[in-house]
């Protein structure tokens, strides 16, 4: 076999070992080592020292065998596989990951749904299906203060899906609303999926968040153009409620319900973006200072306890220890994958397909769908859109716009079977008599409106590149 | 076996958490930071290391405590489907082919990358304050060493599953947000009457939830 085959036979092995459930990160270094151990194996560095001990006439047997065995040790994989792990350990990008996720699960539990949901809804009472728009609002706004989509639909499935339910809407349209308003916070900067595509594809983090910022809003905005369309057309989904409950509070009493709720984390948010943006502070600075600001926001809900902070602690380190150990693996196996000609051989066999730039990008557009369903968005954007990335210049495809379309696109992988983590998450807290297929129905439109929003990135690259030329020319 | 596997499970945990708490560190430390060079006009020289320090001990620590409560990603949808002891014979495999040569490969250029550094007592090069660097490269070993436990604690686990045919109960722990409110979802029988609770977090949400569903 040629070291070329070789490459695809280690990302077959590694495939096939995912499949078998083995964690990710860990069958990543193994594979790597292994592997890289036989693409740098090198006889005369190998035995260097122990050739050079055989010339010497008064060395022992002992300190022959020593030098032999420690030969097998003299792979430049050990200093690869150590580098690798020392570039994660210090990269400046990432340390931006543990910063954002323990701002969002401080958020999470500063008790501050429940009065979000309500300021919304009260603040959208004229509208058409007010209660489907305020919980879309909120899971959005929700979503992007703490860019993790779990605790978001199971929230507002405990408090805003009975509401909904009892205002009579429709249980697809409904939970359709909740599970996809929940995802939107993978894509609306500051997202952590943004920042781990950063660090995998090196696209300056500012610039992603700057791109990405308006066609989150726009896929925000379609959501809501959707669900305020829909019920004005078919009121029988969401009904409006009776006369004599709509008219009672004043505009200054909405004020200041808007003033406590939604201001402070809309505030918080802009002011984290605003700093990443205009260059004030790098992600990671404005990250702890939004992580601070979560702290402030949970004392003056009065809800930060000694436990639930312990809990964010710690829930910080677990969830940053998945997701960076899985760099730590896949940067080690990525070297030794192009070293020995992998990346080549993709190269070489995509270019001899004769594909469009378009047809190349739906390619891979439906290769990240389809894997979507049943892994999880980390496992694909440091795994496998590598794969992608080294094709890019090939076809002149701005690497931004392809992370954009990524993220929109991963947003599905929460919303189809048979990983729809968002429709499972809801399902399990959903009053009895909702059943997921009613869930995933209520999904569907959804799914269309994402694939419009690709489509439409596509056609007008002003959405994304509007924003950072303003900023940055 | 049991006894091992537990005393394993609570040093993972112990370190892991320990170092968890570098998120304060952190989060305070650079927010002095910005603070400083904003309000004074006086930036700090060392928390630049300091952040990237506390960021790599955090999850390097992090990684067998992780371990030890499955929280690492793996694509499960067809793991799932297999009876416990399936799951342990396969997992069990998996653990000396996948598992442990990466991890030894790891404690061992670890160990003689962060040996070379202690030799010289290393100074970070990325700012003029001069933070030593070399026990965070000790960390590579330590967390090596840590996960290596951790993994003869798996296996044990699984050899306690192939021979129980269930796998070992997990011991009280965190959980994430929507884990607990989806036990406590599933106690209430899918949004019956509240159960109760030792979690206030959760109850304060559910009764959140109850109070807004009265008035709505």
């Amino acid at each position: 076999m040629t070291d070329p085959q070789i490459a695809i036979a280690m990302l077959a092995i590694f495939i096939l070992t995912i499949f078998l459930g083995f964690p990710v990160a860990f069958t990543l270094m193994a594979i790597a080592v292994i592997f890289g151990y036989y693409a740098y194996f090198d006889p005369s560095r190998q035995w260097r020292s122990y050739d050079r001990l055989a010339e010497n006439p008064d060395a022992g047997s002992f300190e022959l065998t020593i030098e032999f065995l420690g030969g097998f040790f003299n792979n430049r994989i050990f200093d690869l596989f150590v580098n690798q792990t020392y570039s994660v350990m210090s990269n400046d990008v990432l340390t931006a990951i543990p910063l954002f996720l323990f701002m969002g699960y401080i958020v999470e539990r500063a008790n501050i749904v429940t009065r979000l949901f309500d300021t919304l809804y009260v603040s959208a009472k004229r509208l058409p299906g007010a209660m489907a728009v305020a919980a879309l609002a909120t899971c959005a706004l929700f979503a992007t203060a703490t860019g993790i989509i779990g605790a978001v639909v199971t929230l507002m499935g405990m408090l805003a899906l009975p509401s909904m339910l009892r205002a009579r809407y429709d249980v697809s349209f409904a939970s359709g609303v909740i599970c996809a308003g929940g995802c939107l916070g993978i894509l609306i900067p500051p997202s952590i999926m943004l920042i781990v595509y950063a660090a995998t594809s090196n696209v300056s983090i500012v610039q992603l968040y700057a791109g990405a910022l308006l066609p989150g809003f726009m896929l925000a905005g379609l959501y809501m153009v959707y669900v305020v369309g829909r019920a004005a057309i078919q009121p029988g989904l969401a009904p409006k409620p009776p006369q004599e409950e709509t008219d009672d509070l004043s505009a200054g009493k909405v004020a200041l319900m808007l003033l406590t709720s939604f201001f402070p984390l809309a505030v918080l948010i802009l002011s984290v973006l605003g700093a990443i943006l205009f260059g004030l502070a790098t992600p990671s600075e404005a990250a702890s200072i939004g992580a601070l600001g979560g702290l402030l926001l949970a004392v003056a809900y009065r809800s930060l306890t000694w436990d639930r902070l312990r809990e964010s602690v710690y829930l910080t380190m677990r969830t940053s220890a998945m997701v960076c150990w899985m760099f730590v693996g896949s940067w080690t196996f990525a070297s030794v994958f192009s070293y020995l000609g992998g990346e080549d051989l993709i190269k070489e066999f995509v270019l001899s397909l004769d594909m469009t730039p378009l047809q190349f990008l739906i390619m891979a557009q439906v290769i990240i769908f389809i894997l979507g369903w049943p892994l999880e968005w980390s496992e694909i954007i440091i795994i496998f859109v590598p794969i992608f990335l080294p094709l890019l210049p090939f076809f002149e495809i701005d690497p931004l716009f392809f992370g954009i379309l990524i993220a929109l696109n991963l947003q599905t992988s929460f919303l189809t079977p048979p990983m729809a983590m968002a429709a499972y998450y809801l399902k399990g807290v959903a009053p009895p008599g909702v059943e997921l297929a009613q869930i995933f129905k209520g999904v569907m439109p959804f799914l269309v409106l994402i694939m419009i929003a690709m489509v439409m990135v596509y056609n007008f690259p002003g959405i994304y590149q509007w924003l950072p030329t303003q900023i940055y020319g | 076996m049991i006894s091992a596997i537990r005393f394993i499970d609570q040093l993972s945990a112990w370190f892991g958490k320990a170092f968890a708490w570098c998120i304060m560190v952190m989060t305070i430390g650079i927010s002095f930071e910005v603070f400083s060079r904003y309000l004074f006009g006086a930036p700090t020289s060392w928390a630049f290391d300091l952040s990237y320090m506390m960021y790599g001990a955090l999850f390097m620590m992090g990684g067998a405590y992780a371990l030890s409560r499955d929280a690492h990603v793996r694509g499960d949808f067809l793991y799932r489907l297999w009876s416990p002891r399936t799951q342990a014979r396969v997992e069990m495999v998996l653990y000396f082919i996948f598992f442990f040569p990466g991890v030894l490969a790891l404690i061992f250029a670890g160990w003689k990358y962060a040996e070379r550094s202690i030799r010289f007592t290393e100074v970070s090069v990325m700012s003029p304050a001069g933070m030593p660097i070399f026990q965070f490269k000790v960390i590579i070993v330590a967390a090596g060493v840590l996960l290596f436990l951790q993994g003869i604690a798996q296996v044990m686990r699984c050899i306690v599953c192939i021979r129980t045919g269930e796998w070992l109960q997990q011991q009280e722990d965190i959980e994430e947000l929507e884990d607990q409110i989806l036990r406590q979802a599933h106690e209430m029988g899918l949004g019956g009457s509240a159960g109760s609770s030792t979690q206030d977090i959760t109850e304060s949400i559910v009764d959140d939830a109850e109070r807004h569903n009265r008035r709505g």
